[in-house]
Formats: structure tokens, C-alpha cells, sequence
């Protein structure tokens, strides 16, 4: 087995950290993404011709629209920006901001479809076994902030690639901040190992 | 009495120091060498009874190095009985004429006082969180939240550094106004502005429950045998896996205790105590008795008085 995740403690005979194919496999929860269409929308209209759209101006100044496949909601603004939330995969996300500008431009606004970016990648990951958050604090001080009293998560950022890591007691992980898949498997590969060795033993 | 060098005997003689003419006499030959020395010690003595107009004192408080120009200060004060508008006259009115850099300092540094002294804490927390407070002033992002909150995030910041850390129910109990919510997102901010400006040299270590098990157990005024076993519990139960506040596990492990004692402590006193509510604290119970024997020290307690702990 080629040990390509060189861990701490040499005694550790676990082929979960050896073996990288073995490791567990973050899963994508949410992609963010943001559209420019280049125009100026009238909220109103669209809300009113369009189904499934929601829009109280006094609350936000945005319309919400949600469409079912990708199962996804988007927040219209009247500058022509959209903010598209809660596709699984990149690729969904890009599909799904391209339906949302064709249901646009169906309404009869002139949609060009600029500056597609995705800004934020959310990930969750079980390690399997609970972890001890105190000894983990004392030992990388510097990236971390553990205050049981204000939120029972660790949070862990990291500075390459820049994500923020929360880790709790069960040993459930949530990564997110990622701009690209790539960078939730590397900070995932980066962290496993660390978390491994403040495993709670029984 | 001291030994210095008398010109007139040509050898260092003892001299004596004449409080009453501020003198310093030579006593073999009685030549003055120093005359009209200057007394700095305090001139009155200050009673805490005693106070109102006729106070003599005519020197200030110590000077505090946090403030601009030291804590010096002459104020134009009313004068006794007869014209009660000279504070409208001209000095009066400049005096007050606000442009004192320090007001607000001084008050912050007033209202940290209050709230120490409320908690019981020693000087040198008082002190730092001053320190603290100063670093972090007037800065733009801190001007829009509760500035109660941000002396609360201080006092805590202090305490922890001095290794003596409250719980942020604790500051909450003596921050008017301030909530739990608002102290924590004050206190993230002061660390990471303290962290930019002094390079990274915070040391903050993670509460444990054993820094606040000393303090819990004397406000419920537990014997010495149980405050022991208490601690002994606690450091035991780092090692399980729990995933409760460190404050919940504290009370949970104290209220095991006084179970097993003859001085049982009710649910609601060590609420009161802890600030942990009922309802974690049976929670936090359920979570610890399947592990109360390896928790309780043996000396405590025997096997079979655990068995008699009532189940959850």
C-alpha cells in the first residue's frame, strides 16, 4: 500500500488512514453560484407571470424563484444579478442558473448570460469514529477556535485551500468556503489524518 | 538611621534622620548635612465614612499609564455657599467644555470596575481588560454594537488569559443589558483584532470543566471530601466520550456527588449555582451514569451507593 498520507503517530495501523482509497468521501450539500443577465428586471412583472416566485419588497428586495429540477431557488434582483442556491454539483448549479435565465427571457427581458461564478462549495463528511476537540486545540492553536460554550464545533481554517472546516464531538465534519470541488477533496485529504490522530478511545 | 559621609568628622558616621525639622544630623558631631528635606508621604488619611465638602486631601488618585496624559486632573469646583452660578461663569463653563479625549476611556475603565468588583475579581484582570479596552477602542466595526457588550467581551478576555476564566452566563449576570449572543461575537472580534495588532501572541487556552468545579462547589458550599472527589470525577471524565458543554458536564458531576452524600444538593441550587438549566443538567446526568463508576473516585463512595443513584 503506497502511504502517500504520511500520518503522525507511526503505531497507527489502521488501513482507514493508510489507504486513501479507503478513506470516507465528503458528499456536496449545497453549491452557490451568481449570474450576471445584464439588464435591468422588473421584479413585479416577473412575479406576476412567472409561477413560483415569491416577492415582499418590505422584507428583501429580491424575488425568489425555485424550480424543481435541479431542485434549486433563486434570489432576482432587479439589477439583472441572481443569486442561485442549492444545487448538489457544479454542474448542476451552471444548469440551473441557465434555466432560470430562460424562464427570464421568456417573461421578455433581453438575458445575457454573464459572469457565471461559483462562490461557495458546502460539503459534510462522517470520520466514523468521535473525536476529541479539547486535545485538538491545544495541539494547532493557530488555525483553530474551540469555545464549547459558544458553539459545540471546532472550527479549523484552512489557509491552502482557503476553507473553514467545522468538526464536532460525533465526528461529523462540514467543510465549506470551497470555490471548486477540487479544493473540498483536497482540504478533506489535508484534515483526515489530523482528525484520526485526536481520535476518542474507549 | 543610615550611615553617610560627614564632611566635618571625614568618615562615614551614622546619621539621623529629625522627622520634625526634616533634618538629616550627623551623631558624633552634630553637623546638619540636609535640611528642609521634602515629605511624599500621604498628607491626610482618607476614612470611607467620612466624606462631604470638607475633604483636605489635595492630591489625586494614582497615575494610570492607560490614560492620555496619566490621569492628571483640575477641575474648577463651585465655591461654598454664597454665589451657586459661578459654575456658569466663564471658567466654569470652560472647564466643562468637553473636549476631554479621555471622557469616554474614563468611563469605560468606571463601568469594567463595576463589573469586577461585582464578580470579586482581583486587580490584576480589572487591570488587563483595561489594557484590552484600550487596544480595542473606537475602532469602526466595534462602534455599532452594544458597548456593554464589548467591556463584557474584555472582562472575559481578561479573566481567560489570567487563567481564572468566568462563564459568559457569569459576565452576562453583571453586563447590564448584554446577551450571551453578543458577548460571544465581541469577544471573536477582540481576539482576532488583538491577534493582528500583537502578531499572534494570544494564549487562550480551551475552558475545562475543572476551572470553574473550585468556584461552583464553594458557592453550594460542598465539604472538602466532595469538592476532591468532584475534581477527581471531572478529570476522569475528559476521557469518555461526552459531547456536552464543559460547564453542563460540571454541574451533572457535581449533582453526582452530593447524590452520593449525605449533603444532597437539589436540582435547583446547583442551577442557580452553575447557570446551567434543570433541564441540561438531567440531560447531562443521563449522559454520564452509565459511567458513574468509573467516574466516582473509590474512597467516595462505595459500588453499591452508586447503584442507589437514582436512574434518569
Amino acid at each position: 500500500m503506497a502511504d502517500t498520507d504520511q500520518v503522525m503517530e507511526p503505531s497507527i495501523d489502521n488501513p482507514f488512514i493508510s489507504s486513501p482509497a479507503l478513506h470516507p468521501r465528503p458528499t456536496l450539500q449545497n453549491v452557490v453560484s451568481t449570474v450576471n443577465f445584464g439588464c435591468t428586471l422588473d421584479l413585479k412583472a416577473i412575479v406576476r407571470h412567472a409561477r413560483n416566485t415569491e416577492y415582499n419588497p418590505k422584507r428583501f428586495a429580491a424575488a425568489m424563484m425555485r424550480i424543481r429540477e435541479p431542485k434549486t431557488t433563486a434570489l432576482i434582483f432587479s439589477s439583472g444579478k441572481i443569486v442561485c442556491t442549492g444545487a448538489k454539483t457544479e454542474k448542476q448549479s451552471l444548469t440551473a442558473a441557465r434555466k432560470y435565465a430562460r424562464i427570464i427571457q421568456k417573461l421578455g427581458f433581453d438575458i445575457t448570460f454573464n459572469d457565471f461564478k461559483i462562490q461557495n462549495i458546502v460539503a459534510s463528511c462522517d470520520v466514523g469514529c468521535p473525536l476529541s476537540l479539547v486535545r485538538m486545540s491545544t495541539f494547532h492553536g493557530e488555525f483553530l477556535v474551540y469555545e464549547p460554550e459558544l458553539f459545540p464545533g471546532l472550527i479549523y481554517r484552512m489557509k491552502k485551500p482557503k476553507v473553514a472546516i467545522l468538526v464536532f464531538p460525533s465526528g461529523k465534519i462540514v467543510i465549506a468556503g470551497a470555490q471548486k470541488t477540487d479544493e473540498i477533496f483536497e482540504a478533506f485529504k489535508n484534515i483526515y489524518p489530523v482528525l484520526m490522530s485526536f481520535r476518542k478511545t474507549k | 538611621m543610615a550611615d553617610s559621609f560627614c564632611p566635618d568628622c571625614k568618615r562615614p558616621t551614622e546619621v539621623v534622620f529629625d522627622h520634625s525639622a526634616g533634618d538629616t544630623v550627623c551623631s558624633e558631631c552634630g553637623l546638619v548635612l540636609e535640611a528642609h528635606s521634602i515629605d511624599e508621604t500621604s498628607e491626610w488619611r482618607t476614612f470611607a465614612n467620612e466624606s462631604g465638602d470638607n475633604d483636605p486631601v489635595r492630591v489625586g488618585g494614582p497615575s494610570n499609564p492607560l490614560l492620555a496624559d496619566g490621569g492628571l486632573s483640575t477641575v474648577i469646583s463651585k465655591p461654598n455657599g454664597s454665589s451657586g452660578d459661578l459654575l456658569n461663569s466663564s471658567l466654569g463653563r470652560w472647564q466643562n467644555r468637553g473636549a476631554n479625549p479621555d471622557r469616554s476611556l474614563i468611563q469605560a475603565f468606571k463601568t469594567i470596575a463595576t463589573m469586577s468588583d461585582r464578580l470579586g475579581l482581583v486587580a490584576t484582570i480589572k487591570d488587563r481588560a483595561n489594557e484590552i479596552y484600550k487596544k480595542v477602542e473606537d475602532q469602526k466595526p466595534l462602534r455599532g454594537r452594544n458597548q456593554d457588550a464589548i467591556l463584557a467581551a474584555c472582562l472575559y478576555i481578561a479573566c481567560r488569559q489570567e487563567d481564572k476564566p468566568r462563564t459568559v452566563k457569569e459576565i452576562c449576570s453583571v453586563a447590564n443589558g448584554a446577551t450571551k449572543k453578543e458577548i460571544g461575537r465581541a469577544k471573536e472580534y477582540i481576539v482576532k483584532q488583538l491577534e493582528v495588532e500583537m502578531g499572534q501572541s494570544m494564549e487562550m487556552g480551551t475552558i475545562h470543566a475543572g476551572d470553574f468545579l473550585r468556584r461552583f462547589c464553594s458557592h453550594l458550599g460542598m465539604s472538602h471530601q466532595a469538592v476532591k472527589a468532584a475534581q477527581e470525577a471531572v478529570q476522569k471524565s475528559e476521557e469518555l466520550d461526552i459531547r456536552r458543554s464543559p460547564i453542563s458536564i460540571a454541574a451533572a458531576v457535581i449533582y453526582i456527588i452530593t447524590q452520593l452524600s449525605d449533603d444532597k444538593k437539589l436540582l435547583k441550587d446547583i442551577s442557580l449555582a452553575t447557570g446551567v438549566a434543570e433541564g441540561t443538567i438531567r440531560n447531562s446526568y443521563k449522559d454520564l451514569h452509565p459511567h458513574a463508576s468509573k467516574l466516582v473516585p473509590s474512597w467516595y463512595a462505595k459500588v453499591e451507593d452508586l447503584k442507589n443513584l437514582c436512574s434518569p
